[in-house]
């Protein structure tokens, strides 16, 4: 069955705008936070962003679990693939440039020469707030928007219906993966299952969370099967769908898509009519590793 | 001179084999159905009743492939030249398990979502969707999030999303497996009303008994495929093997009379009242979440060996929530468990499996191995068995639920029901002191449930088997405590004779008295036990 997210009504302003409002103006975020490498520009963005985040009110307990998600994919882009290997910022941070540590470091005994520039570290720095900007807008929608009005606003949107039901279904996608996973993980501890990850090579790893992965899986498959099968025997696709759920915009939704516009088409105006876009180290950021 | 009205349903001659398959599924099955009746299909698991109505719904051969001769006509128009979507405006189908027909994530979007994809507008589809949730009693969940219905909440939601269609043919699969008594007669009730103001409906349910109290007017037996009997209901009481459907008791009982009473002899310890509990539950008192109300409310509860415990009680009581908590599966709010004096929360799940062997109600969120007997040694290699404990232990469950020649077989690949027994079988042979099975007969037939239950009950092992069941008859034969739960309270607790025997409290429980419980009360004087209907044939 399919699970929908943890939404609760909690009377915050965002619970009182427009679901396309809001999903116009993610977009803009967005595209707004990756059209350019600008500094400022980013800056003011990641601060809309934050602002945006608040409206919501929602509490750390609510979205632990969704900044933990993102933490990961940031460690990975941010720590490993930026400032570490420095892969991430191939193409966009020229060759050379000035060395965090000319003269190396002494990790546990051990003298090594690390390679991190400034340039690296600050393009870390932009990194984290164009995804952070992106997280912020993107993250809050599962938590503070009726799953009721999902289809609805993408339909609305001048989606498809097929299409419009189909990004619905997807987002509740996430949240019944991990039921289906906490009925099997509970069905198979019962069985005296127990995750010891430290035990045997690779395969024997795989081998030990197959009776998890294998069920969820195949649960997966068969639930979509399912969910096409109710679909069709309640006359989906047959003619142009109507919604129960009722969107109506206010005044205020309208402000936000004004504003939505007018934030993408300065980003856009100064990203490449003044030439914003490219990525740039302030001076003041040299000045703390003199 | 005008023409006459085609029939709603018609199927002619009809057969089909999957593609999967070497034998067809169903052969030559031909049937009408009129206006306002009722039509009982019932057969043993695998009989082919699942594969005729996709036949009639149209998932055949649009989502299920195989070989089709034969026909099948709605209102005098074919199937074949049908979309799915054409045909869903005639038949409304609820599917046997309601969590795969659930699409809205709130009860009234579910009801609507047949409505909405027919284009109607929000003021016309609001009347029809109020007006199916008041036929079945359910308005006042119109707000609730589906997710947190319960089993029998879920059915009913279901059928209201197909009955706000305003569907001519209705297609019921098994409607009353996951419902307590008085939700399924509840539920019949409504069927019948349904027939009676002009709908064709066909149920198929291992239940045949429960729906022959609302007079269907046909019924079908059907067996390997093909249709054994079709006529009145009269008639299906001595056409069809007793022994394969649930017949009303005392014509079991008739019937039975001329054949040797079954033996039967639980195994289970005799019970020390003075031994320690293996299963203790001091005032346990649990909820989900810090925002959600409280499901049980001060559960007090001794398991000991010797006992066999039905667990009875409402759809959405606490039934489950309890046993859970007996695994560590779920932890107390407040209160304690203790499993052997051990409280549930210093220990893990996986210790406490070596003493409770624990069934869930769905097979398909545990089974994963190649073949059922991997499947079924998994349990006791992870209890860290020896390998000649673990054939001996695979031999004897697959041989308990009377699945041996599917061994070799990937469970997956088994029907339902099939993949039910493997997921019991799976438990038992890790022979666990403590048996706690949640609803083991939902999706069973007759036969098997109640062969493969005595079958449990009198294999040595067992120091204590407690199982959920909606069946009371099931709690009626094998139990010798039962214990009812209403509203995350036990409100009775004790033998089952003291516990049944009073209807006004069964009533209010909202479990029925049954045809059994009756005959085995008229004829206690003789018996001074509650036996199956086979065995009461003696006294009669």
């Amino acid at each position: 069955m399919l699970v929908a997210w943890n939404y609760r009504y909690r009377n915050s302003p965002m619970d009182h705008i427009d679901p396309r409002a809001r999903f116009i103006f993610s977009f803009a975020v967005l595209f707004s936070a990756t059209t350019t490498w600008n500094p400022n520009i980013l800056f003011a963005v990641f601060l809309i962003a934050i602002t945006w985040y608040s409206l919501g009110r929602l509490t750390w307990k609510d979205t632990r679990l969704g900044w933990f998600m993102i933490s990961i994919m940031l460690f990975t882009m941010i720590v490993v693939n930026t400032i570490i290997t420095g892969g991430g910022a191939g193409g966009v941070v020229p060759p050379g440039g000035q060395l965090v540590w000319p003269d190396g470091v002494l990790i546990f005994g051990k003298h090594l020469n690390l390679g991190l520039t400034v340039e690296r570290l600050w393009f870390a720095v932009s990194q984290l707030m164009r995804i952070l900007s992106i997280s912020l807008v993107f993250i809050m929608i599962p938590y503070t928007m009726d799953s009721r009005a999902y289809g609805v606003t993408f339909s609305k949107l001048g989606l498809p219906d097929r299409l419009a039901y189909t990004m619905e279904l997807s987002f509740r996608f996430i949240p019944t993966l991990a039921r289906n996973f906490q009925v099997t993980l509970d069905a198979q501890r019962a069985r005296g299952f127990e995750l010891d990850a430290g035990k045997g090579n690779i395969i024997q790893k795989i081998r030990q969370v197959a009776p998890l992965l294998i069920p969820v899986t195949m649960n997966a498959i068969v639930s979509s099967e399912d969910i096409a099968n109710a679909m069709d025997l309640r006359g989906f696709g047959q003619r142009k769908r109507t919604w129960l759920y009722q969107l109506k915009f206010q005044w205020w939704d309208w402000a936000i898509i004004a504003f939505s516009i007018l934030m993408l088409a300065t980003t856009l105006l100064l990203a490449y009519r003044f030439d914003m876009r490219l990525f740039s180290v302030p001076h003041w950021w040299y000045g703390l590793f003199n | 001179m005008t023409d006459a009205v085609p029939l709603p349903l018609v199927v002619k001659d009809l057969s089909f084999q999957y593609h999967t398959r070497s034998t067809p599924a169903i052969q030559n099955i031909h049937l009408t159905l009129e206006p306002g009746q009722i039509m009982l299909l019932a057969g043993s698991s695998g009989c082919g009743k699942t594969t005729l109505m996709r036949c009639i719904n149209g998932l055949i051969p649009h989502s299920y492939t195989g070989e089709m001769t034969g026909d099948v006509l709605i209102h005098g128009q074919s199937v074949h030249g049908m979309g799915l979507s054409q045909i869903s405006t005639h038949i409304g189908t609820l599917l046997q398990d309601p969590e795969r027909q659930i699409l809205g994530t709130y009860v009234l979007n579910e009801v609507c979502f047949g409505l909405e994809s027919q284009g109607m507008s929000y003021m016309e589809m609001l009347p029809k969707a109020y007006k199916a949730l008041e036929r079945l009693h359910i308005l006042h969940l119109k707000d609730k999030e589906t997710f947190f219905t319960s089993g029998g909440e879920k059915q009913k939601v279901a059928l209201a999303g197909v009955l706000a269609m305003e569907p001519d043919i209705l297609l019921l699969d098994e409607p009353l497996a996951s419902l307590d008594p008085a939700s399924a007669h509840e539920a019949l009730l409504a069927f019948r009303e349904l027939a009676d103001e002009g709908l064709s409906v066909m149920i198929v349910e291992h239940r045949v008994e429960d729906v022959l109290a609302i007079h269907p007017e046909k019924v079908l037996y059907m067996d390997d495929g093909k249709i054994i009997y079709n006529g009145d209901a009269a008639g299906v009481m001595d056409a069809v093997d007793y022994s394969r459907i649930k017949l009303p008791a005392p014509v079991i009982a008739r019937r039975a009379k001329s054949h040797p009473a079954p033996h039967f002899q639980p195994t289970v310890p005799k019970i020390d009242p003075q031994s320690q509990p293996l299963v203790s539950f001091q005032n346990v008192r649990f909820q989900y979440k810090e925002d959600t109300p409280e499901v049980l409310h001060g559960i007090n509860l001794d398991i000991r060996a010797g006992e066999v415990i039905a667990i009875l009680g409402h759809n959405g009581c606490g039934k489950t929530t309890t046993v859970k908590h007996a695994l560590g599966l779920l932890k107390p709010t407040s209160g304690k468990v203790l499993l052997e004096g051990v409280d549930s929360k210093k220990s893990t799940v996986a210790t406490s499996a070596k003493t409770i062997g624990y069934v869930f109600q769905s097979p398909s969120q545990m089974l994963f191995a190649a073949t059922v007997r991997e499947e079924l040694a998994y349990g006791p290699k992870n209890l860290k068995f020896s390998p000649q404990q673990v054939e001996d232990n695979v031999n004897w469950a697959i041989e308990t639920v009377h699945l041996e020649e599917e061994l070799p077989t990937p469970p997956l690949a088994l029907s339902f029901g099939q993949q039910k027994r493997v997921s019991i079988a799976s438990v038992l042979s890790m022979r666990s002191r403590v048996l706690m099975m949640d609803e083991p007969t939902a999706g069973q037939d007759y036969w098997n449930y109640q062969s493969f239950m005595s079958t449990i009950l009198q294999t040595p092992g067992f120091d204590a088997i407690v199982f959920i069941t909606h069946d009371l008859d099931l709690a009626l034969i094998f139990a010798n405590r039962v214990v009812v739960l209403y509203g995350g309270e036990i409100v009775a607790d004790g033998h089952p004779q003291d516990i049944l025997q009073d209807e006004e409290k069964l009533n209010k429980w909202r479990l029925l008295p049954t045809s059994l419980l009756k005959l085995n009360q008229q004829l206690w004087p003789k018996t001074g036990q509650y036996l199956c209907a086979e065995a009461l044939s003696q006294f009669i």
